[in-house]
């Protein structure tokens, strides 16, 4: 399955993932309480210098990762036009471009496993309540492995159904694509289950 | 114990292939994604407990960067632009509608559809509403008003939701989880 | 082929044990009534499509829980116990897209071995021998998905075989593969030390087993040697040569 990490090792790879989360949650609430617009340029510009710092491959990632974010500029300049006050919206957008892009930063750059061992890490507290961390893991990997499955399978289904002159599949498709991911899930189930199964630590069985 | 885990995970899953599988048309015609419907069926199929953990988990797995929202958007990115509110406020809608899937038990269809606007509509704009006027800096009826367009689709969503449960209620009795 | 030099089992076949052992879903019985002690090194499980014969191995696996009776493996509750036994008992499912769970070759057959209490490294150490011994050390990396169906097939074969159970159950092993497979598999089978309990509709697949139940709706309709075989393949060729499924409507 395909992650939004950058393939390419940077600079920033190597930095641990927990100092990048840090750092990440503190500009973003540094963005959302500045007022002024000069401090704003100036993280945006720092923000920019970073990216092109990293290369000019990342930089055009970066500004495609920005790309679904048009319709939200779209209705803030239009709003903002029609109250007569652009200043404002350029504020808001600029803003928003860069909290979003300083968050794809570090995920572009920061393996899918190390912000996983984060995750487990900071979820660590929540045995105590049930939650085992290698039961987390497994559902993860769970996920990512059977997530191109299940695609697989929905478009065999979206074809045979264009076999029978179907056209385009409508809403009906999703409960035959429910249908698989139970039965999948049944099947999994006993391939864990074939394989010794799910034992929390504390070797209590819970159901 | 296996059991949970498989159904939490391949319903993550769900969400995510319901959201990238291209050009599912309502009966109309219009191209809809169908990524909330699959935060209803959480609901409505696993119940609240396991539909919201399902439904964490992909919320999860987006902000650790896999491209699961529909139209391959993922990382924390989404976790700073106007959707914000709508991504945080899958799993509640999740908990919600299977809460009263699991209390009321009346015809499932019925109910899973009544559930499903509880939970995948009225609360769950709630939290997109709230997070678009903040990252936007608007008003509450204002961020509203720019949300408005998508409520029809997703009333239509809430009717589906209903029909697929009793389905699957039909077929899988078993895999029922909400009702088990 | 190395298969010949496959290392003996850590431990002598356990004990399967059923005692009026039954299982059915809302009311209707699948399996009925069932006591057999299951100890010969190689047992045939044989009958028609819906007999019972896979529900029998789920429940021996310990997939499922009987609705009545008891399984012991080795003293112990499969259902209950799966971890207890994850040394003892193997199952290789008819499918292996049922039994695959993780995207390459080398973390399928080491999730077992981790199951089974070894580290990490070690486990990845004990999948690459598994794969030098078969042959298959280039798999190591591959995306399952990259396999056909038959070595997919293989690859469920070796992921048991790396956890070296006493007893291997196999469902259909060699459904929908092709002839040369087919022919590498069973001598690859036959060559195991390990106690095998096969399902199979085709009878020459258990040529030489010592002992044979033939299942008919979810009870025992015979069981013995070679004979049971026989009486079963001569039933096979006589319903096969009428034309309509007579004994369906029976």
């Amino acid at each position: 399955m395909l992650t939004l990490t950058s393939l390419r090792e940077t600079p920033l790879h190597r930095l641990p993932a927990g100092w990048k989360l840090a750092a990440l949650a503190a500009a973003s609430l540094w963005l959302f309480t500045l007022q002024s617009g000069a401090a704003l340029g100036v993280t945006i510009c720092a923000t920019g210098a970073v990216y092109l710092w990293l290369g000019r491959d990342i930089a055009a990632r970066g500004i495609a990762l920005l790309r679904p974010l048009w319709p939200f500029l779209a209705v803030l300049g239009l709003w903002h036009l029609w109250i007569g006050d652009m200043a404002a919206g350029i504020f808001l957008a600029g803003r928003m471009l860069c909290a979003v892009a300083l968050a794809n930063l570090v995920t572009m750059t920061t393996q899918l496993e190390a912000l996983i061992a984060v995750l487990t890490r900071l979820l660590a507290p929540t045995a105590r309540i049930g939650l085992q961390p290698q039961v987390l893991a497994l559902s993860v990997a769970l996920v990512i492995r059977f997530t191109p499955v299940l695609m697989d399978k929905t478009a065999q289904l979206m074809q045979a159904w264009r076999a029978r002159g179907g056209g385009r599949a409508n809403w009906r498709i999703v409960l035959p694509v429910a249908l698989i991911a139970l039965d999948d899930a049944d099947h999994v189930a006993d391939a864990l289950r074939a394989r010794g199964g799910i034992v929390p630590q504390n070797g209590l069985r819970p159901e | 114990m296996e059991k949970n885990v498989t159904y939490i995970a391949l319903f993550a899953a769900l969400i995510a292939v319901l959201g990238l599988v291209p050009q599912i048309t309502l009966a109309t015609g219009v191209p809809i994604t169908a990524q909330s419907l699959g935060v209803m069926l959480c609901g409505t199929v696993l119940g609240a407990r396991r539909g919201a953990l399902a439904v964490l988990l992909f919320v999860a797995l987006v902000a650790l960067g896999l491209p699961l929202l529909s139209g391959g958007r993922g990382g924390l990115g989404v976790f700073a632009s106007p959707t914000v509110g709508f991504v945080l406020g899958f799993p509640v809608a999740a908990f919600v509608t299977g809460w009263i899937v699991e209390k009321w038990r009346g015809q499932i269809g019925l109910v899973a559809s009544v559930a499903a606007f509880v939970g995948g509509v009225l609360v769950l704009y709630a939290f997109g509403i709230t997070g678009m006027a903040i990252v936007l800096g608007k008003s509450w009826p204002a961020a509203s008003v720019l949300v408005a367009a998508y409520i029809p689709g997703d009333l239509i969503k809430t009717v589906l939701a209903g029909l697929i449960t009793q389905g699957l209620a039909r077929l899988r009795p078993h895999a029922v989880l909400s009702r088990a | 082929m190395p298969a010949t030099s496959s290392a003996p089992a850590t431990d002598v076949a356990p004990e399967i044990c059923l005692t009026a052992a039954g299982y059915g879903v809302a009311g209707k019985p699948i399996l009925t009534d069932l006591t057999l002690r299951l100890t010969e090194a190689r047992i045939g499980i044989v009958g028609y499509n819906g007999a019972g014969k896979t529900t029998l191995l789920r429940l021996i696996a310990g997939l499922i829980a009987p609705t009545g009776g008891t399984v012991r493996v080795s003293d112990l509750d499969p259902f209950r116990d799966r971890k207890g036994l994850v040394h003892r008992l193997g199952i290789l499912f008819q499918n292996p897209d049922h039994q695959i769970i993780f995207p390459t070759v080398l973390e399928e057959i080491s999730f077992g071995l981790r199951q089974q209490g070894q580290d990490s490294p070690s486990a990845r150490k004990a999948a690459e021998a598994i794969l030098a011994r078969f042959g298959r050390s280039d798999w190591g990396p591959a995306p399952v998905t990259a396999l056909s169906q038959g070595q997919r097939h293989f690859l469920c074969l070796m992921s048991v075989l790396a956890m070296n159970p006493a007893t291997i159950l196999l469902d259909e092993p060699f459904a929908g593969l092709d002839l040369p497979t087919i022919a590498r598999l069973r001598r690859h089978l036959a060559a195991l030390p390990q106690q095998l309990i096969t399902i199979t509709h085709d009878p020459a697949t258990l040529a030489g087993y010592d002992r044979i139940l033939w299942l008919m709706q979810g009870r025992v309709h015979a069981d013995g040697g070679a004979e049971v075989l026989e009486q079963y393949s001569a039933e096979m060729t006589r319903l096969g040569e009428q034309d309509a499924d007579t004994h369906l409507s029976a």
